[in-house]
């Protein structure tokens, strides 16, 4: 009766037209799928690749090595060795020495370049190197009147020549350089005396100011992001386990854990800059803690991890079958009891990753952080603990962000060099928590 | 530092406290340890802390006061001694408790609940300090502002000397372009990756597919904002903008969507592979036995089925691209307008909270305060967009439960 | 224990062979799940396979429209005819024999769609009507042919979800039914109704008999008996017994199949 008398019995081995076409449809369906899936892969790939080439440049380092000649006549005028003394001597003076020293080198190699200027000479080094210079002979003041080889950082534009950033015909444009410049310096490697090295410095430095690239690096980030991971960890991951077992063990239900439960899982997607507001009116503006300091970042962090420290948490517990709270309760445990000897333990593995990934999160975060003040230009790595919570500090995230901002195109290079710290770091959490997870997974 | 002091010498007086306890527990039961209601070990936790908490409790109530301005710096060492007192009185009164018939364990398990419970009570706080600090700061922005001139004017052009346009329309306009070209990127594939994965792929390809969209998503927002900046911004300049003449700005919506949509990628996928996999297997096997392909299946089935909760997924999504900072600080821009065109630098909410609130502020000026109006709509914004994403996820899960 | 006058009612019609199933093997991953299946299904009769669980009865039914095609682990060997055409032929195309080889779940599940959009969703699938007028009728005549029709016409827009167990396992025949199926697969289409609806849809099942072949999986052995002409024993992957369910159920001829029906296994 319901059969359509237009439908031959028609035999399964040849397909219809319209089969056919449903199969056309079903395949580019298919490629729908296939396609998003290589737009997400390459997208990964090309913005990976792009940070890693953009950012290797900041691992290699260009040194010039030349002897330095330390006139104690004018490094040490009374001529004591006193390092008090020498500490009067400006960096200045130091950077008259060095010019020398890198005029004698030029000239005694005999470099002919067309048109070359004391500028150019002089350009050579780093405005930075001077103070290095100062740095080391206060340390060693028995240095003084000798000639002692240093290998001094070169400019920005040099180290960026050595490295594919600067070309002749992007120097004839540029004022800070020139092509015959890069000419010398092309002679000088060529003699030997320019190196490039691995950037240790780049690991240990703070940061340095817009005028000399090749001095900065993310050491005060390191530090600063560390101390801001510490406190996060002392105060958000006990709160958030204490947290995660009241509500997931004792809470009774009712409309009181309801609100802290819908509470919670809002606060996880309030955007993070809006904890950044709150930082900053009420941790600086009402409590008055010190702008761009760990303690505050690390506050901010914690509020924010909070929740999702809480919600892996509470998942794991539930992960563990009641039959273990029963049989704890069941031999005269009480519940505190069979909470803390028996579930706890047993929820720890689910419990360690996402708290590692909470702190991954929260060491990547930026927004939060600018708000309060981190983005100051920060000179000097903060001090020992605990005091240095309180020392003005950046965090690698905002280091990042800062140099973005920068005109000199060799901050870029430093920018992506920090990213590239940043992932390594974000990489072992992730591989931690991933080894925990594949180490202690238990199927009930 | 005197309340360090007093803290030190707190937990000090704790741990005497515990060995105090536990020893005269010990005594009180005589030969056999099995007298004693509860074990020695617990005694000593319960003299703990009835000698830590009260002491803990005056430092905190000393420092509010302190904070609030009612207490000046000097009364702080009055408050270490008040602590110590305290300390010394919670460890006489434990200590004195102590004999056979004492229940510490249920003492120091009431104790530990109380305390669990004051830890879930923070997340009630910081939201309570959210609501507060914005709306607190908002109200004295509009006494200093119109909040007609601030909810409707189509300018925003802060001075730093006085009489500045600050309406939020063009900043609105800004963010929802931006959220909105992200979504067309991260929807139709992040919803098509996951259909892929949870209809068609092979457990090999998952292996290998699911980690690589995982990784896309613990990278911070940071970096993808330095891949605005440098890669996506330049490349769309020089080979999209400047030969179609639509402009040459280096930072445009369509830099900072695109790559705030790849950034979401993962967000939409891993929500929605949750969500297709919650339809259950029955209406795929229904389906498929009535002869259709597996694509007809995913698209007259399994999505409609799964649609309250992709809805919501895509909802959260939106939250997310409405409160994104890094990408559209480093890749949209900082000019306020409103234009059509998707080449053209505008600027968001979240970039004007951070141009306002970084570098010197001051924070009796208009031109600060508004960005806690600003912070406050963007609260407002996505926390609707939250409640309303979960109540329609929640209603969806239990439909399949 | 069996009504006669069922018995007789229920006699054999001699049909044409709708099904051959020739060395049928099936394999989950390592698992040797169903063993050199050998079996003549007929046209317009209603064929019960019996056994206990895990026996491989569902596992045999689901070959007959390839919904085993759907399980990555699962392999096939063996021929199976339909009207002659080997069904796993690399010609085939699955979706146009399940369009063929219909099928019933153990567990009811319409689609969150209105009841007329379950029903019409086949037919829309595979194009079988012209125009809107006729896709009613077609739906109309599964509703029928489902006895829900007078339960259902006035309300076809409202969810297949909000009807009762029983109503949303006919909704789902007559979902089955409407793309006028040659043969109609059944997996324990009762096991989830309570004793009224079970009768109803048992009362159905006899009368889709006079259109196509129906194959029913149960693990009733009195559903068995009230709705079969034919009965086949499946035990530990093999089949062991097929014949007159009357024959089956009154004189096995194997022990296994002896023990089965008076209850000493499964």
């Amino acid at each position: 009766m319901t059969d359509n008398p237009d439908r031959k019995p028609a035999s399964l081995l040849r397909q219809d037209a319209r089969t056919r076409a449903r199969n056309a449809a079903e395949r580019r369906f298919r490629w729908y799928g296939i396609g998003a899936i290589a737009i997400s892969m390459i997208a990964l790939v090309v913005l990976l690749a792009t940070i890693l080439t953009d950012g290797a440049g900041a691992f290699r380092q260009t040194y010039l090595n030349i002897p330095v000649t330390l006139d104690a006549a004018v490094l040490d005028p009374k001529g004591n060795r006193d390092p008090a003394e020498m500490a009067k001597v400006l960096t200045l003076t130091y950077g008259k020495v060095l010019d020398k020293a890198v005029g004698d080198a030029v000239a005694r190699e005999a470099i002919q370049v067309e048109g070359l200027t004391e500028k150019d000479i002089k350009g050579l080094v780093s405005r930075e190197a001077s103070a290095q210079v100062r740095n080391r002979v206060l340390a060693e003041p028995e240095l003084v009147g000798q000639t002692v080889a240093f290998d001094v950082l070169t400019g920005g534009r040099i180290d960026g020549y050595f490295k594919g950033r600067v070309t002749m015909e992007s120097a004839e444009r540029d004022s800070n350089t020139s092509p015959r410049q890069l000419q010398l310096a092309q002679a000088l490697a060529d003699r030997g005396m320019i190196v490039t090295r691995f950037n240790w410095n780049f690991l240990r430095l703070a940061d340095a100011s817009d005028q000399r690239p090749e001095a900065a690096g993310v050491g005060a980030a390191i530090v600063g992001s560390f101390y801001m991971m510490l406190v996060v960890l002392v105060l958000a991951v006990p709160i958030g386990i204490a947290a995660s077992i009241y509500l997931e063990e004792f809470a009774p239900k009712n409309r009181c854990t309801d609100i802290i439960e819908v509470n919670i899982s809002n606060l996880a997607a309030v955007p993070s800059i809006v904890f950044g507001i709150l930082g900053l009116a009420a941790f600086i503006n009402f409590a008055g803690l010190p702008q761009s300091a760990p303690i505050v970042g690390g506050l901010v962090l914690t509020l924010m991890t909070l929740p999702r420290i809480i919600i892996p948490t509470r998942a794991a517990l539930k992960a563990v079958p009641p039959s273990i709270r029963d049989a704890a309760l069941g031999v005269g445990a009480s519940k505190m009891q069979s909470v803390f000897h028996h579930v706890l333990p047993l929820a720890t593995p689910g419990i360690l990753t996402g708290m590692i990934l909470g702190l991954a999160q929260a060491l990547g975060e930026t927004a939060p952080l600018l708000l309060i003040g981190m983005v100051a230009f920060i000179r000097d790595i903060p001090s020992g603990l605990p005091s240095g919570l309180f020392d003005p500090a950046s965090a690698l995230p905002v280091q990042v962000y800062n140099w973005t901002q920068r005109s000199d195109p060799a901050f870029i290079e430093r920018a992506s060099g920090a990213i590239i710290v940043l992932l390594v770091f974000l990489l072992c959490m992730n591989v931690l928590a991933i080894w925990l997870r594949r180490k202690f997974e238990r199927r009930w | 530092m005197p309340l360090s002091w007093a803290i030190l010498a707190t937990f000090l007086l704790a741990a005497a406290g515990y060995i105090v306890g536990r020893s005269r527990a010990f005594a009180s039961a005589g030969p056999d340890a099995r007298q004693l209601h509860s074990r020695p070990t617990y005694h000593g936790a319960s003299v703990a802390l009835t000698a830590l908490l009260p002491p803990l409790a005056v430092l905190a109530a000393g420092s509010m006061l302190r904070l609030a301005g009612v207490l000046t710096v000097g009364a702080m060492p009055v408050i270490g001694i008040l602590a110590l007192v305290a300390a010394i009185a919670g460890l006489g009164i434990g200590v004195t408790r102590i004999g056979q018939g004492y229940q510490a364990r249920n003492a120091v398990e009431r104790m530990v609940l109380g305390l669990l419970m004051l830890c879930s009570l923070i997340a009630i706080v910081t939201t309570l300090g959210i609501i507060l600090s914005l709306v607190f700061e908002t109200g004295r922005f509009f006494q200093l502002y119109d909040w007609k001139t601030f909810f409707f004017g189509t300018e925003w052009t802060p001075r730093f000397q006085g009489n500045s346009q600050l309406g939020i329309v063009p900043l609105l306009w800004g963010t929802l372009y931006v959220s909105a070209i992200a979504l067309l990127v991260a929807v139709p594939i992040g919803l098509f990756a996951a259909v892929y994965m949870s209809e068609y792929a092979s457990r090999r390809v998952r292996g290998v597919v699911k980690p690589a969209i995982e990784v896309l998503a613990g990278i911070p927002t940071i970096v993808y904002g330095l891949f605005a900046l440098i890669t996506v911004g330049p490349l769309l300049r020089d080979y999209f903008a400047q030969p179609l003449g639509l402009g040459n700005s280096g930072t445009s919506v369509l830099t900072a969507g695109l790559v705030m949509g790849i950034m979401l990628i993962p967000f939409v996928s891993s929500l929605s592979d949750d969500i297709i996999n919650a339809v259950p297997q029955s209406l795929r096997d229904g389906a498929l036995g009535l002869g259709s392909t597996p694509s007809e299946t995913v698209r007259q089935v399994v999505l409609p089925a799964a649609l309250p909760g992709i809805v919501g997924a895509v909802l959260l999504a939106a939250s997310r691209a409405i409160g994104e900072t890094m990408i559209v600080v480093l890749g949209a821009g900082a000019a306020a307008q409103m234009s059509l065109n998707p080449l053209e630098a505008m600027t968001t909410i979240t970039v004007k909270i951070v141009s306002q609130l970084t570098g010197d502020s001051d924070f009796n000026s208009p031109e600060t305060l508004v960005a806690f109006a600003l912070g406050l709509t963007l609260f407002v914004i996505t926390l609707a967009l939250n409640v309303v994403a979960l109540i329609i996820v929640r209603k969806y899960r239990e439909q399949y439960e | 224990m069996y009504d006669t006058n069922r018995r007789v009612e229920n006699a054999v019609t001699p049909d044409d062979i709708k099904i051959q199933a020739r060395k049928v093997q099936v394999y989950y991953g390592d698992k040797h799940a169903l063993k050199d299946v050998d079996v003549d299904i007929l046209d317009k009769t209603v064929t019960a396979f019996i056994g206990p669980s895990g026996c491989g009865k569902s596992t045999f039914l689901r070959c007959i429209n390839r919904m085993n095609d759907t399980i990555p682990i699962a392999r096939v060997e063996g021929r199976i005819l339909l009207d002659n055409e080997d069904i796993y032929d690399r010609r085939v195309d699955p979706v146009q024999l399940r369009a063929k080889v219909g099928m019933v779940f153990q567990k009811p599940n319409p689609f969150p769609k209105s009841i007329y959009d379950n029903v019409a969703y086949g037919p829309r699938i595979h194009g079988l009507a012209r125009n809107r007028a006729e896709l009613d009728g077609i739906v109309e005549g599964a509703l029928r042919g489902a006895a829900l029709w007078n339960e259902v016409k006035d309300r076809l827009g409202e969810p297949g979800t909000g009807l009762s167990g029983g109503q949303q396992q006919r909704l789902c025949i007559a979902r089955a039914v409407a793309t006028s199926p040659e043969v109609l697969l059944m997996d324990e289409p009762c096991s989830a109704l309570d004793p009224i609806a079970t009768a109803q849809v048992e009362e159905l099942i006899e009368e889709l008999r006079s259109r196509f072949s129906v194959v029913i999986v149960t693990h009733s052995m009195q559903q068995a008996a009230r709705v079969s002409q034919k009965t086949a024993f499946f035990h530990l992957g093999n089949l062991v017994e097929y014949g007159d369910t009357d024959d089956i159920f009154t004189r096995p001829k194997d022990s296994r199949t002896e023990a089965y029906i008076s209850g000493r296994i499964g």
